[in-house]
């Protein structure tokens, strides 16, 4: 089991990987613990998502890509 | 907003003909919780002043009766007031009292709100909604009623409320003493600090009656007055400038507002005060020899406390601050103290007034200190079995009033009573329960604008004193 994100530690330009295995670069972080404001940088599901930005909700990101 | 009810209920507790107000309307659970819908839920009230949410995101939590909302500034500068309470099951979505965000999320399922109240946040919305929510039916909830007079952020539940200078009428002459800067300057002032906030266990009408003109109390201050704390070490305030004026009570039956006041001669000049610091003293002469020549006659008007009905209470000069009485429960009331300084005032100045504050007002200041023992110990004696039969006694100075108050030749807004030489009178409180009345009677704001048709929602006379003296 992958370990919990703590969303308070992450800063915009780190990126994170979704349960649909979906990657996208934080552009910010409201620092409510349970949004993150974040730009695809791919998307398996749907491929036109990739630069589209979108709020990202904590429960489906599952693990952080780089520090 | 229309209340359907029977008016009989709440007749015969506010006898306004003899001056004389039931304890029941302190006291009763049932009457407190009419009051929330009756009152709070149609009058204007104070939420907040634009300098505490000066920036794009800015929030500052505040209170309409109960309940708690979200003053703040969009990301297009636009400020808004919102009920605090999520649109999915009511959770809070901001538990700060201040701060600075591009959203409020609700931490119960994650929804989450932009700083214009827009839904814009919702947790699987794609796969447990389908993207079938509609999200723009589902933002906070936005008062129908707001304004920004000079700072003062004002806001009402009820869509048909009248304009809030129509709401406050005449009284603006007497309010703009508190928003203007020291030397007359439109709206020029700034909060400084933070807000004081405490319990007293006490109606909130308590407070409200004894801000709205009850001088009659002065002797509960007699030890402040002795120890000195006022800007020049004596009393509790610099009172020479008052010198050879007459001590009015004014009020606006037909609203409900009220303040005392003091007229300064026709020929008065402006007199030296602030005496402990140079710099202090020298600021505030200048100001009130600008103010004089700005305002011209209006200059001869010194503000006492008031009450803008029904909850938010001010002292214009010393201590310059606002007080919002906010109801929890009959025998519990939540005091907000905001405390006001001219924006353009050197740092010295400001420096003197915060601590000058401090030592007269909140829970910590010596002559707040003597008001909440008054107002708790005759709450609690007035909440028994026995106790509660009985009325309060508002009669003094009762038939004295006048309309058309003149002197000098300048002319007051408002119904005035000469208390130069009574030292005292309950024009203004009787005012107040008339008023409380008025909204506890009414149907709809057809019937709360007496003004405008010269009859009151309790079917006696209203006043149109609304405009005179301007």
């Amino acid at each position: 089991m992958a370990d919990i994100v703590n969303l308070m530690e992450l800063e915009s330009g780190q990126a994170v990987r979704l349960d649909n295995d979906a990657t996208a670069e934080i552009v910010s972080n409201p620092g409510d613990g349970v949004w993150l404001f974040v730009r695809y940088l791919s998307h398996p599901d749907d491929p036109a998502q990739v630069g589209v930005e979108d709020m990202v909700f904590a429960q489906v990101i599952t693990e952080v890509l780089s520090e | 907003m229309t209340i359907t009810f029977q008016p009989s209920a709440f007749s015969g507790l506010v006898d306004r003909d003899n001056g004389l107000v039931s304890r029941e309307i302190f006291v009763n659970h049932d009457i407190y919780a009419e009051e929330q819908e009756r009152i709070f839920t149609r009058a204007w009230l104070f939420v907040g002043h634009e300098s505490q949410v000066a920036k794009p995101g800015d929030f500052f939590i505040s209170s309409m009766g109960e309940e708690s909302v979200i003053l703040c500034r969009d990301r297009q500068g636009e400020v808004h007031v919102f009920l605090n309470s999520c649109t999915h099951r009511g959770m809070k979505v901001c538990r700060y009292d201040e701060g600075n965000t591009p959203i409020f999320t609700c931490p119960y399922h994650g929804w989450s709100f932009a700083t214009d109240g827009s839904l814009v946040g919702v947790p699987y919305y794609k796969d447990a909604y389908h993207e079938e929510l509609d999200k723009s039916e589902w933002g906070l909830l936005r008062v129908p009623r707001m304004t920004n007079y000079k700072g003062g952020i004002w806001a009402s539940w009820d869509p048909q409320a009248p304009d809030f200078l129509e709401y406050i009428g005449g009284f603006r002459t007497y309010l703009d003493i508190l928003f203007d800067g020291w030397d007359g300057a439109e709206g020029g002032t700034e909060i400084i600090g933070g807000i004081e906030k405490w319990l007293v266990p006490s109606n909130w009408k308590f407070p409200a009656e004894n801000f709205i003109g009850d001088r009659y109390h002065n002797i509960s201050h007699r030890s402040v007055d002795l120890v000195g704390i006022g800007p020049s070490g004596q009393g509790r305030r610099d009172n020479r400038e008052r010198d050879g004026a007459k001590s009015l009570d004014v009020s606006f039956p037909e609203r409900g507002h009220g303040t005392v006041i003091f007229l300064r001669p026709a020929d008065a000049q402006p007199v030296q005060s602030y005496q402990n610091d140079p710099i202090v003293a020298e600021y505030f002469y200048a100001c009130e020899i600008a103010r004089k020549e700005r305002q011209g006659e209006l200059w001869r008007i010194l503000g006492g406390p008031g009450t803008i009905f029904p909850n938010m209470s001010y002292l214009p000069r010393q201590p310059r601050s606002i007080a919002v009485w906010h109801p929890r429960g009959p025998d519990q009331t939540e005091v907000w103290r905001w405390f006001l300084v001219d924006r353009s005032a050197p740092p010295e100045v400001k420096e003197f007034l915060r601590q000058y504050y401090i030592r007269y007002s909140g829970p910590s200041g010596l002559t707040e200190q003597d008001d909440m023992e008054n107002w708790n110990y005759a709450h609690a004696a007035s909440r028994g079995a026995m106790a509660r039969r009985l009325r309060y006694n508002y009669q003094m100075g009762q038939g004295y009033a006048v309309d058309d108050f003149e002197d000098g030749g300048l002319h007051l807004p408002g119904t005035v009573l000469d208390t130069t030489k009574a030292r005292a009178g309950e024009q203004n409180q009787r005012t107040f329960y008339t008023r409380w009345a008025d909204f506890m009677a009414a149907r709809d704001w057809d019937e709360l604008a007496g003004w405008r048709n010269g009859k009151s929602a309790n079917g006696h006379a209203a006043q149109g004193n609304g405009a005179a003296g301007r």
